[in-house]
């Protein structure tokens, strides 16, 4: 488990920054309408901070033909001198003879292309492929469209560029360069900038709901795991209570048994760490260095040597010292004691007399219960472990719902009806409708330069109600006078809170807001505003608009859509492209719930185990009065029950009450997610407990049942 | 508008001066020959660093022993004390790049106090004359202009009102640095700026030369009705008109050297005026001034400013007069001038002789006469001026052209000469910059250093040789 | 026809250097009604005849037969049957389960499957005649050696089983809890009851008593007389 949630949480939480190192990504990209190159590098010369720059020519919508695989909507570079902003992770870089492509290692993956493969741009001659690239600046194929790099040589082109990108000798200092570079702009139109934290921003809004949970989730995992390993140390110690009595009896001093009991901690804990540490990666890594290559970042590699070898360490530290300090503390307890059997914490005589006629379960749950302290302990790793596999199942039907459901990313309408303003009281008395609400939508400009629409929105109320882009700086719209800004139009006039937007509508009318927060919006590169409906409609009355209806959860879609009429339609997905990523983020849930699901057998065989163990003469006796193996395993159903039942609950419980709601609110920033497990997850998490148990059960009871029942008899 | 509440103004405002006292302390002399201000890493933050030590330059003479000190001289120049709150400015061009980019600086408001920055570095140093190289307001302005005066005189100074233009917070235009908002953040800035602060004045003789921009509007345009109206009305352009043509003739060339012709000024202005205005609180102090009032508060003479004086007993300081009256920020030799030089040349006497005038001889109109006649005299020995902004020392025939840089672009620094009369007869100049103090002026030095449109990328700081040298001169 | 006939037993423990056949070639049969008492010294292998004869263990060598069943050669699941059914054990160290109350130890074995019918019926009938019924509620921990003793008998004998054996039953009692437990086995009916020990007084009340040396089985009459007379 500790494996698993360091491969997934290390690759995937630091992708971005060892990927942009490789990449030797550049502190700002800056796109525009083309421009003769003298000029643009004049303009980029005089920029303080400078370290380098390298300009290029980007053509977007261009027609990728390989065998077997076509694409309509490539990007094609052309390199120049200077710096790259890429990463060559196979082949080598383009020599500047004519013929060559480089295309990224996420395309290359995804069409099965090898190098000194073919490619033809736009019906040209075919292109050889010399390399492969990573760049995190973007997505890979298929989140976003593929992206091929030429030379300038081998084409013939209209000059001028129309993207440059920028190294700072000091990046920390970006703002200020934005800010000359944005001052210093005018006459470049369609100006737009992305810098690497905008990057990472945007690589979080592709994947980030989904990447923060999963970092979430093994952070649980380690948890859980770290409680796992310390409760089955102890029980180890527990049950040798009287062999350390004994040895006290004669004469071996505390340390000494202290260390001896951690060293045979150790004997067992450094294979088993080791196995633990080979299948955890084995079944995370896979499916992890396919997401990372998704999203355009190199796989984890060696630097997660050490991390996984502090968790090694971890993984035998946390079993050894959990031997050692309850060895430590029973040595210190008289020997006569422990020999009598006491118990590491002081036992407790119950008078009372069970209500329940005991019979072989209820007998094999006493047992169970009587070491009490470990069942409590092991009922609430297993309990986590079980809220954890609800809480993934949880999770892969809202990664579903996102693929689907637009109620996922940002949007929280389901349906749109062009229908007036006016109707929004019928609508909202349609049954199964829980809100419903104008939208007003507009195209604007800014007042002074970009030249570029910006898409303007706009809700009587309050908008976070329908539509929720995350909030990146600021706060939500409080006033009539204010806006929320996307981060790609705040980019490009350097607007922060407290700013004030400026935009032209296309009735001719300028509005003007004070900026109130800032959002990372998918839609439109993020050239998007968020305004009070009023202040729309105040300068343009003729703005677009339709009714957005938002739909009881668990209401009958079909029959709302019908209620509305004619004009009612979905509202549109945000990821549809998304559909390969969402499969690989469930390849890894899937792997780490299997994972989760053997640690949970594992703790239900180690408790009958136990029992055996512990109880042996107990069980011994049993046997001898003629129980046979029928008898023991209705025995230990019972221990097994006594710890399922309360992990079952305690799972439940975590799941619904804490995780899945500590999750939401994680990722309502990205969508609104509920993630309480479902009555069907629930059955099944129950029933494989069940299964899990049954196996354990079974298995330890043959094994018991092969045993010798007299030295069982002579057993202390 | 987001203001500072009374209460924090007041904690900023002991803040800086705080941060004032502490700066003035440590950069105790602002000469470059202790410390100077670097950009090492090139990261666009400027830092201390080490001074720089004299350069001898050799071209006009052999290195000499120094036998007598003759003089000491600051030359101050090109301070453009501006009021940024005023409706008669331009700085909507700015965005428009060359030629316009003078039009817009960020550092703009800052302009009194880092001419009182230069002027408490020069007063320490005690020179004997201080040379005010011209352009000292910006925009003819009669507020400019006082403000300026008390500065150099000393006295406390202020624009008397809350900052009102381009700046504020509330501008949604982009193409403004708006110290609350945009990086490097400096909030309060402009609150700052307009508050009341002294100046010791330059306990020195003062000689002032003339400058374009101390009696043309934006160094250019004479005023007009229109534009002595817009100076002390309450409408300002803010932002670029849409579809704003520029007259051809000011498209051109950087600083067309004929004037501009009115009726091409007028007919910018009414477009400019068609479009989208602000109002803007009025001050008549913003009257526009003739170019006879301007030399008359200056120097009290008049009606131009060409003059010699004798600065101690070896040194004669003749200053030009080369502004155009008519428009137009080039040099103007007027048809007199020659014979007056030549005439001033030759009550020098013995003395040694430094000409100063505002542009640069070399590149002004009728420029080439006077040349004629400084190459001819042996006691000449520099001819300094400042317009370009611009360090620079170029040898000639047998003196030194001398540019100093202006206050207000990077590196915003004054120079400091020193006359010395070597072994053998000749005489070397000594020359070195000087860096301002003072907390908020050391804010507009860093602005400066960052304006991608100032002086940082063309240039204008020049090289070690334009700097810190002695200027070695043979003995005629 | 004997409740148990063991023929030709041969058993060694220990492995490698240390096996020792502790038994070689016990022959026994034990009539309903009869109470057999085996002597020996500590480690003559007596507990180990007790376990073979009760099908706790396998013979090397050698047939045990018990109420008509074969117990060699049999798989531990049958012998947990047979045990189940025909043998009821009594312990030295009474080997009561800590968590069932004492009337739970005595139903123990009529609730697990398998068991004759009739359990509860007969348990609360040993727990009466057995003078157990005021102590029935309590945890075994609550009890004295002879009660706890006591509720093994009753537990050994709530199945109604053809064959009892008894491992040193008085070997942790004094002497008067010690002479009412013998007294117990010797009350038993028309059950076969073997009892191993090495007390002279347990001996008494034997039918016959037997000596194990070398491994074998030899009857000594003079030796019960003698004990009997003592008695």
């Amino acid at each position: 488990m500790l494996t698993a949630a360091l491969v997934v949480s290390d690759g995937l939480g630091r992708g971005f920054d060892r990927a942009a190192g490789a990449a030797d990504l550049p502190d700002a990209i800056v796109r525009f309408d083309p421009e003769p190159a003298g000029q643009v590098a004049a303009r980029i010369a005089a920029l303080p901070d400078l370290a380098a720059f390298s300009l290029r020519r980007e053509f977007t919508g261009v027609e990728l033909d390989a065998p077997g695989h076509t694409s309509e909507n490539a990007a094609v570079e052309i390199i120049g001198p200077g710096r790259r902003g890429y990463a060559i992770v196979a082949g080598r870089d383009l020599s500047g003879r004519p013929g060559e492509v480089l295309v990224e290692r996420g395309l290359a993956a995804a069409w099965g292309m090898p190098l000194g493969g073919r490619i033809e741009l736009d019906g040209s001659s075919p292109q050889r492929v010399v390399g492969f690239t990573e760049s995190p600046d973007n997505v890979s194929y298929p989140l976003a469209g593929p992206r091929v790099y030429v030379a300038q040589v081998g084409v013939s082109v209209p000059p001028g560029v129309n993207l440059a990108e920028i190294w700072l000798r000091d990046p920390h200092r970006l703002d200020e360069v934005l800010v000359q570079a944005r001052a210093t702009s005018y006459g470049v139109h369609g100006l737009r900038f992305v810098t690497r934290a905008g990057v990472r921003v945007l690589l979080d809004q592709a994947a980030g709901i989904v990447i923060d949970l999963l970092v979430a989730l093994s952070l649980i995992a380690l948890l859980t795991a770290a409680v796992m390993l310390a409760a089955s140390a102890r029980a180890e110690v527990q049950r040798r209570l009287q062999a350390i009595g004994l040895r006290r009896a004669v004469g071996a001093s505390r340390s000494y048994l202290t260390a001896t009991q951690g060293l045979e901690a150790l004997i067992v804990a450094a294979p088993a760490a080791t196995i633990g540490l080979i299948a955890g990666t084995l079944a995370t890594y896979g499916p992890t260095s396919r997401l990372l290559m998704m999203l355009n970042e190199p796989a984890p590699g060696a630097a997660l040597a050490l991390p996984l070898a502090a968790a090694w360490m971890a993984a035998v530290a946390i079993p050894v010292t959990s031997a050692a300090w309850p060895a430590w503390r029973a040595a210190g307890r008289a020997p006569v004691a422990l020999l009598r059997g006491a118990e590491l914490a002081a036992a407790r005589s119950r008078r009372r007399a069970s209500p329940i006629r005991a019979g072989l379960t209820v007998l094999g749950a006493r047992l169970a219960g009587a070491r009490r302290a470990r069942l409590v302990a092991t009922a609430t790793a297993l309990g986590s472990s079980t809220g954890f596999v609800l809480l993934m199942l949880a999770l892969a039907s809202a990664l579903v719902s996102l693929e689907t459901d637009p109620g996922a990313l940002g949007k929280r309408y389901q349906l749109t009806a062009q229908l007036p303003p006016a109707a929004v009281g019928q609508v909202r008395a349609i049954p199964g409708v829980q809100a419903a609400a104008p939208r007003y939508a507009d195209e604007a400009v800014d007042s002074f330069s970009l030249q570029e629409t910006i898409d303007v929105i706009a809700y009587p109320g309050d908008h976070t109600e329908f539509e929720a882009p995350p909030l990146l700086g600021g706060s939500r719209i409080a006033r009539p006078d204010e806006a929320e800004v996307g981060a790609g139009l705040a980019d490009a006039l350097g607007l922060v809170p407290g700013s004030t937007l400026a935009i032209q509508l296309a009735s001719g009318g300028e509005l003007r807001l004070r900026v109130a927060g800032v959002v990372g919006s998918l839609d439109h590169d993020g050239r998007v505003a968020y305004v009070p409906a009023r202040a729309l409609l105040a300068r343009d009355p003729s703005a677009s608009e339709q009714l957005v209806v938002r739909v009881r959860p668990g209401a009958d879609l079909t029959r709302v859509t019908a209620a509305l009429g004619a004009t009612a339609a979905p509202a549109a997905g945000a990821t549809a492209r998304g559909v390969p990523l969402v499969d690989t983020l469930r390849a890894i849930l899937r792997a780490v719930a299997i994972v989760d699901g053997l640690v949970c057998l594992y703790a239900l065989i180690q408790t009958c185990a136990l029992t055996v163990q512990e109880r042996r003469r107990t069980l011994s006796v049993i046997r001898a009065v003629g129980a046979g193996t029928p008898a023991i395993t209705r025995l230990l159903a019972g221990a097994a029950l006594a710890l399922v039942a309360p992990a079952a609950a305690i799972g439940i419980a975590l799941e619904r009450w804490l995780l899945g709601p500590a999750l939401a609110r994680l990722a309502a920033g990205y969508a609104t997610l509920s993630l309480g497990a479902g009555a069907g997850a629930i059955a099944a998490v129950l029933a494989g407990l069940v299964v899990a148990a049954t196996v354990a059960v079974l298995w330890v009871a043959r094994r018991a049942g092969r045993e010798s029942v007299v030295s069982g008899l002579a057993a202390p | 508008m987001s203001g500072l509440t009374r209460r924090e103004s007041l904690i900023a405002g002991a803040a800086v001066l705080a941060a004032g006292c502490g700066a003035t302390r440590s950069a105790r002399t602002g000469s470059t020959l202790e410390a100077t201000w670097r950009d090492p890493h090139g990261t666009g933050v400027l830092q201390r660093a080490a001074g720089e030590p004299l350069i001898a330059r050799t071209e006009l003479g052999a290195p000499a022993r120094a036998r007598r000190h003759l003089a000491t001289i600051a030359h101050l120049t090109d301070a453009h004390v501006l009021d940024a709150s005023s409706p008669a400015r331009v700085p909507f061009l700015d965005r428009l790049g060359d030629p316009f980019q003078s039009t817009f600086r960020p550092q703009e408001a800052l302009t009194g106090q880092v001419l009182a920055g230069a002027v408490r570095v020069i007063r320490a140093l005690r020179p004997d004359a201080v040379i005010q190289g011209g352009d000292l307001i910006d925009n003819d302005q009669a507020n400019e202009l006082s403000l300026a005066l008390t500065v150099l005189r000393g006295g406390t100074a202020g624009w008397g009102r809350p900052y009102f233009g381009v700046q504020l917070a509330a501008n949604p235009d982009p193409f403004y640095y708006r110290p609350d908002l945009d990086a490097p953040r400096h909030p309060g800035l402009l609150r700052e700026a307009t508050r009341r602060f002294t100046s010791p004045g330059l306990g020195a003789p003062v000689h002032p030369a003339l400058g374009d921009h101390d009696i043309l509007l934006a160094g250019e345009i004479v005023p007009t009705a229109q534009t002595r109206a817009l100076a002390v009305g309450e409408e300002a352009v803010w932002e670029l008109p849409p579809g704003l043509t520029l007259p051809p003739g000011i498209a051109a060339g950087l600083s067309p050297d004929g004037p501009p012709s009115p009726r091409l000024i007028d007919n910018f202005l009414a477009q400019a005026l068609a479009g989208p205005k602000v109002r803007v609180p009025a001050d008549p102090a913003r009257r526009q001034m003739n170019a006879a009032e301007v030399v008359a508060r200056l120097s009290g003479s008049g009606p131009t400013l060409d003059y010699f004086v004798d600065v101690g007993a070896s040194l004669r300081l003749v200053v030009l007069d080369l502004a155009r009256r008519a428009g137009g920020s080039g040099g103007l030799v007027r048809p007199e001038q020659p014979t007056w030089l030549a005439g001033a040349l030759r009550a020098a006497g013995e003395r040694w002789v430094i000409v100063a005038s505002h542009q640069p001889l070399p590149g002004a109109e009728g420029g080439e006469a006077l040349l004629g006649i400084l190459d001819r005299d042996p006691r000449v020995i520099a001819a300094l001026s400042g317009h370009t902004h611009r360090n620079e020392i170029v040898p000639r025939a047998g003196y030194w052209l001398i540019t100093t840089a202006s206050l207000i672009d990077h590196p915003q620094q004054a120079r400091m000469l020193r006359v010395l009369e070597t072994a053998g007869g000749g005489v070397a100049l000594e020359t070195w910059m000087l860096d301002h103090t003072g907390a908020l002026a050391a804010i507009s030095r860093q602005l400066a250093y960052l304006d991608a449109q100032g002086g940082r990328p063309r240039g204008f700081a020049g090289t070690r040789l334009d700097r810190n040298v002695t200027l070695y001169r043979r003995a005629p | 026809m004997p409740v148990l006939a063991a023929s030709g037993i041969i058993k060694t423990v220990g492995a490698g250097r240390a096996a020792r056949r502790v038994l070689d070639g016990v022959n026994l049969e034990v009539d309903a009604g009869e109470v057999v008492a085996v002597l020996g010294r500590s480690g003559s292998g007596k507990s180990t005849l007790l376990h073979l004869l009760g099908g706790l263990d396998r013979p090397d060598a050698g047939r045990i037969v018990l109420a008509g069943e074969e117990l060699t050669g049999r798989r531990p699941g049958a012998l947990a049957r047979v045990r189940l059914r025909h043998i009821g054990f009594v312990f030295q160290s009474f080997h009561l389960i800590e968590e069932l109350s004492g009337e739970e130890n005595v139903l123990l074995p009529a609730r697990l499957p398998g068991a004759r019918r009739g359990g509860e019926r007969r348990a609360r009938r040993l727990i009466d005649s057995l003078g157990l019924a005021e102590i029935a509620g309590r945890r075994p921990h609550e009890l004295s050696g002879g009660e706890q003793q006591r509720v093994a008998i009753a537990r050994a004998l709530v199945g109604d089983p053809e064959l009892v054996l008894a491992d040193e039953p008085t070997g942790n009692l004094d002497q008067d809890n010690g002479a009412t437990v013998l007294g117990l086995l010797r009350e038993l009916g028309d059950r076969a009851v073997v009892i191993v020990t090495h007390e002279p007084e347990a001996a008494a009340i034997a039918d016959r008593v037997l000596r194990l040396e070398d491994g074998r089985l030899r009857e000594d009459a003079d030796e019960a007389m003698a004990l009997r007379e003592s008695a």
